[in-house]
């Protein structure tokens, strides 16, 4: 419409001298109005242009002119100036500027004083814009016909050219600028938390102090006004900060500016979170975030918004739709109405720091659980935390890598594993009660655990021990694992047994009401049935497969406990059996009932045997010679039910033996027709050696007692005579020589020839060697031998039976799979013991097989390696 | 120390003389059986094995090594044996499962051996009749042949040893 060339056919050259005259006057005022000096003087003259020029409809041009105009002084004189001011921070790093103080006060000052200028050029270059749109309405108006539009046209005029400004300024910007903002905030924000600190500091005593007088009157300091730790936008730093933000947003870094606060605000909270969450696991620190959050990062946003006049949508007609965020109750310190988003901000930053906290937990979930009783405020946290987040199976995956490079290594013993599964299994049962995560989390475990020997000891070893061996663990001594179980399954069925009628309908009804779909996580193959309770001893059965290797274990080491007694005091074995018998049902504990009852029959019998009147035709000196019954306790064991003992041959000095004959016929007169077979081999001999310049005692087995009362008789002996007197092959009367030796009560002597080394007996310590002779009871155990014949030997035992029957079914059949041996190994090796292994178990027997080279496998058939 | 209980158990029980029924008989040759094979597999006696065969108790198979120093050497031989209900009062069959070129071996693997016929003791057990087989190898009865080319051939160790190997299919 403007250009329209019938316009100008119709001009009369009068009218083009017009044009031109006014149109220089035009140009001339624009370079005097943006001349620099400020000058609008000519503005009346302007305007008389303009009304000029307006009325042959070049309003457009003189806009495009004016605003071109606009653009390039602003380009050359005011943006490459402002962008000068950061030009040193380009190349330095951000992060050496922030360390250096005066880079960043420079820094600061020249942020606020470069926006300052720009924002005078801006509102001047407005100033004129507007002289423009009056002189252009001044027209109008005379026309009438444009009144309509003049509103119009001036909004339009203003938002053409601050869309100008903006884009100058956004095609212009030089990439560090928004760090350069960044930095500035989160300077800023230190300065402020520091501030808000001290405050909060002196508001936390001064709540303390309340605390004491009124207790429990905490809401009335939520509700009530802290003057200290309310920013009011008067607050000088936060006038500072308000009018960078004004002077960017007039400048059109809405969103720049924003992004630059809320990134910095996120950095000075992950950094808070860092600071609390150290290593110390012993305090909860959550809710300490969150009053940080109120305290700080909102109170600033809050006094900012109020400093900027905007309040975030404040009070949107639309509260509908925010009511998931509304039924959270929200209580703002000092603020009335959090306006919506205030709220938002709050979620984020509260999801933000439950995220961070999160990570960090999870990170150190391992050591965490390694400290169990004592962390779980940090596992209090994170079940907060992952309430929030919903990011369990971060926890799993971090968790069970963790466990393979920390836990599951040869290096670790296998009791240090097991307590830290038990200390898993209690902590994530904090976590999540379903046990979904507990599964995935302890397979490895398992597995891991299913492959070392020792865990079915150590496992009963904790049951029974209480400590389990680990002496970390020291103040729950005679304090069972066990026991500690019961007393949690006891503290849990209380309110199950109080309700007494109609306890199916109610709980059926409870149960159908509290019902909840597992986690999606969980694994479909298994019933929720199977979850809902998470029993720590079943997890632990559930490593070893079945209970009987448990049991059977536990009657092992039962055995090895009660023969070592010489008091009959079986008080604690007493209570742990009645332990075991509630876990495990009484018919599997019946043979260790048995064994523990003739410990206490063994009792009765020893007093009655020595009770029993002393044969009469024993003269005086027969009597001095034999020594008294009185000597002898008897541990009485019904050996059908006590689990194999080893046996060891060994003959007693004479005395000794008749010692035991006369009490084994003590026996059979009182018990006849029972008969007593002594295991000469097991028990304690408490002895008392007496040499020329000292007596000492001693606690040792029968075996080191009978080598060294060879030594009453003779005080050297050669090894060879010395084995044969008391009945041991040489090998193993050496091993047990290094006990007296280590004593040193006997020494060896060397030389022998033939008949291997000399052994004497000691008779004068020098005082150089009575430094390493104690009293110790000691003896008992020495280089782990037992006098039990362990669960594992029985085990290897069986595996040599099943080892024969696979040869000769190979023998006879030449090749057979994995399965056919399985089935034919069932089907005939039925005698005791009877084949009871699963396919798994015969698989890695097989594979141990092949690996000694007594088998070949191809193809899923098994050989005979010829 | 150890109390001996002798007699525990004595009051349960008490003999069985009831009929005996196919059922009770096939119970107690599994029984002897699965106690034999126990003992066989205990003992592995070099050279001779056996192992029932599939999930019959009464049908087993046998594997014989010819004996040291005898034309048999090395050679490796299968047996099948088969039980009757009436075992151990009646021999098993025994039967070569591979070609055995002996005087007292049919071609169809059919044996002759006294325990196994007339002088059969309910005393025998599995493991015997392995061991006189295996030494029945190398001491045949040439009186009465089974194979007459085998027993005519036997005085001539070295041509025997030849005829054995030529007919020798590894099972």
């Amino acid at each position: 419409m403007l250009y329209n060339p019938g316009i100008l056919d119709s001009l009369s050259k009068q009218s083009i001298d017009d044009i031109l005259h006014s149109w220089g006057a035009f140009v001339y005022c624009c370079e005097v109005l943006f001349g620099g000096n400020g000058d609008i003087s000519a503005a009346s003259e302007l305007s008389n242009s303009v009304s000029v020029l307006q009325r042959y409809g070049l309003r457009g041009l003189m806009e495009d002119y004016f605003l071109q105009y606009l653009e390039d002084t602003f380009m050359k004189r005011v943006v490459v100036k402002f962008w000068h001011h950061f030009d040193k921070y380009s190349d330095v790093p951000i992060s050496d500027v922030k360390k250096d103080q005066i880079l960043v006060d420079q820094l600061q000052a020249a942020l606020s004083k470069s926006l300052e200028e720009i924002c005078s050029v801006k509102n001047y270059q407005e100033k004129c814009l507007v002289i423009l749109i009056h002189a252009l309405q001044f027209y109008g108006d005379n026309i009438e016909k444009g009144k309509l539009k003049s509103g119009q046209q001036e909004s339009n005029l203003l938002s053409r050219y601050h869309l100008m400004v903006s884009s100058v300024f956004l095609t212009t910007l030089p990439s560090h600028f928004p760090e350069v903002l960044r930095l500035y905030f989160m300077n800023k924000l230190e300065e402020l938390n520091t501030i808000i600190a001290i405050n909060y500091d002196g508001l936390e005593s001064l709540r303390n102090d309340r605390n004491l007088k009124y207790n429990g009157s905490d809401e009335m300091n939520i509700d009530g006004s802290h003057p200290g730790s309310t920013l009011s936008k008067n607050n000088s730093l936060v006038k500072s900060i308000g009018k960078i933000v004004l002077d960017l947003r007039n400048l059109g870094f809405t969103a720049l500016s924003e992004d630059a606060y809320a990134s910095s605000i996120f950095q000075l909270l992950k950094a808070k979170v860092q600071a609390l969450a150290l290593d110390d696991y012993r305090t909860p620190i959550l809710q300490s975030i969150k009053e940080w959050i109120q305290a700080v990062p909102l109170q600033f946003l809050h006094a900012l918004s109020s400093y900027l006049g905007d309040s975030f949508d404040n009070d949107s007609p639309s509260s509908d739709l925010i009511s998931p965020l509304a039924s959270r109750s929200l209580s703002f310190p000092g603020i009335d109405a959090p306006s919506e988003g205030l709220v938002r901000w709050k979620l984020r930053l509260e999801y933000f720091a439950y995220e961070k906290l999160q990570d960090l937990r999870i990170g150190k979930l391992f050591e965490i659980i390694v400290d169990y009783p004592d962390s779980s405020p940090a596992i209090e946290d994170l079940k907060q935390c992952l309430e929030y987040t919903g990011q369990h199976s971060k926890l799993v995956d971090s968790f069970i890598s963790s466990l393979r490079y920390r836990l599951l290594t040869a290096g670790a013993s296998t009791n240090d594993i097991l307590h830290q599964y038990v200390s898993t299994i209690k902590a994530l049962r904090t976590i999540d009660p379903t046990g979904v995560f507990l599964e995935t989390v302890g397979e490895p475990i398992r597995d891991y655990l299913r492959g070392r020997k020792d865990t079915v000891k150590c496992i009963v070893t904790m049951l029974t021990d209480g400590s389990g061996g680990n002496p970390s663990v020291a103040g729950s001594t005679g304090d069972s694992l066990l026991e500690e179980l019961n007393r949690e399954a006891e503290n849990q069925e209380i309110p199950d047994t109080d309700e007494d009628m109609n306890v199916d309908d109610k709980q059926a009804w409870v149960n159908a009401e509290c019902w909840e779909p597992d986690p999606i996580e969980a694994d479909p193959l298994r019933g929720s049935r199977q979850r809902g309770k998470i029993n720590i001893l079943e997890m632990l059965i559930s490593i070893i497969g079945s209970k009987d290797q448990l049991v059977n274990e536990y009657r092992v080491m039962l055995a090895e406990k009660l023969l070592n007694k010489s008091d009959y005091d079986i008080d604690s074995e007493i209570r742990t059996l009645e332990l075991l018998k509630i876990h495990f049902g009484e018919s599997s504990m019946q043979k260790c009932e048995i064994m523990v009852n003739d410990l206490i029959s063994s009792k009765r019998m020893n007093a009655n045997i020595k009770a029993s009147k002393l044969q009469p035709a024993m003269n005086d000196s027969e009597q001095a010679k034999v020594m008294s019954l009185d000597l002898i306790d008897a541990t009485i064991i019904s050996s059908n039910f006590w689990p194999p003992i080893q046996e060891e041959s060994l003959s007693l000095p004479s005395h000794v033996e008749q010692l035991l004959s006369d009490y084994a016929e003590r026996f059979h007169e009182i018990k006849a027709p029972r008969k007593l077979l002594w295991k000469k081999n097991l028990g304690i001999v408490k002895l008392e050696l007496q040499f020329d310049d000292r007596n000492v005692e001693f606690s040792v087995t029968p075996l080191h007692a009978a080598i060294v009362m060879q030594f009453q008789e003779k005080t050297s002996w050669s090894s060879k005579s010395l084995a044969a007197a008391v009945g041991l092959p040489v090998d193993i009367l050496h091993r047990r020589m290094a006990f007296w030796i280590g004593k040193g009560v006997i020494t060896d002597s060397g030389g022998g020839g033939s008949d291997g080394p000399v052994f004497t007996l000691v008779d004068n310590l020098t005082n150089a060697n009575k430094n390493c002779i104690s009293n110790e009871i000691e003896g008992m155990d020495e280089e782990g031998e037992s006098s039990m014949v362990s669960a594992e030997e029985q085990l290897q035992k069986e595996m040599t039976i099943y080892q024969k029957f696979i040869e000769g079914m190979l023998t006879n059949f030449g090749s057979m799979t994995l399965d056919r041996i399985h089935n034919t190994l069932k089907m005939f090796c039925v005698a005791e013991p009877s084949y009871d292994k699963s396919l798994q178990q015969l698989q890695s027997f097989l594979a141990l097989l092949t690996a000694e080279e007594k088998l070949d496998m191809r193809d899923g058939h098994y050989f005979l390696k010829k | 120390m150890q109390d001996n209980i002798a007699g525990g158990g004595v009051a349960a029980g008490g003999k069985q003389h009831q009929p005996i029924s196919k059922g009770a008989d096939y119970q107690s040759v599994m029984k002897r059986l699965q106690s034999e094979l126990m003992a066989l597999m205990m003992r592995g006696d070099p050279g001779v094995s056996a192992f029932p065969e599939g999930d019959n108790i009464l049908c087993w198979k046998g594997t014989i090594t010819g004996g040291k120093d005898t034309v048999y050497e090395g050679m490796i031989y299968k047996l099948s044996l088969s039980f009757s209900t009436e075992y151990p009062f009646k021999p098993p069959k025994v039967k070569f499962e591979n070609t055995c070129f002996h005087p007292n071996v049919d071609l169809c693997g059919n044996i002759c051996l006294d325990i196994l016929q007339d002088k059969w003791s309910s005393a025998y057990d599995v493991r015997s009749i392995l061991l006189s087989i295996q030494s029945l190898l190398g001491e045949p009865n040439n009186d009465s042949p089974l194979n007459s080319q085998a027993a005519a051939l036997w005085a001539n160790q070295e041509e025997f040893k030849k005829m054995v190997e030529k007919l020798y299919k590894p099972a």
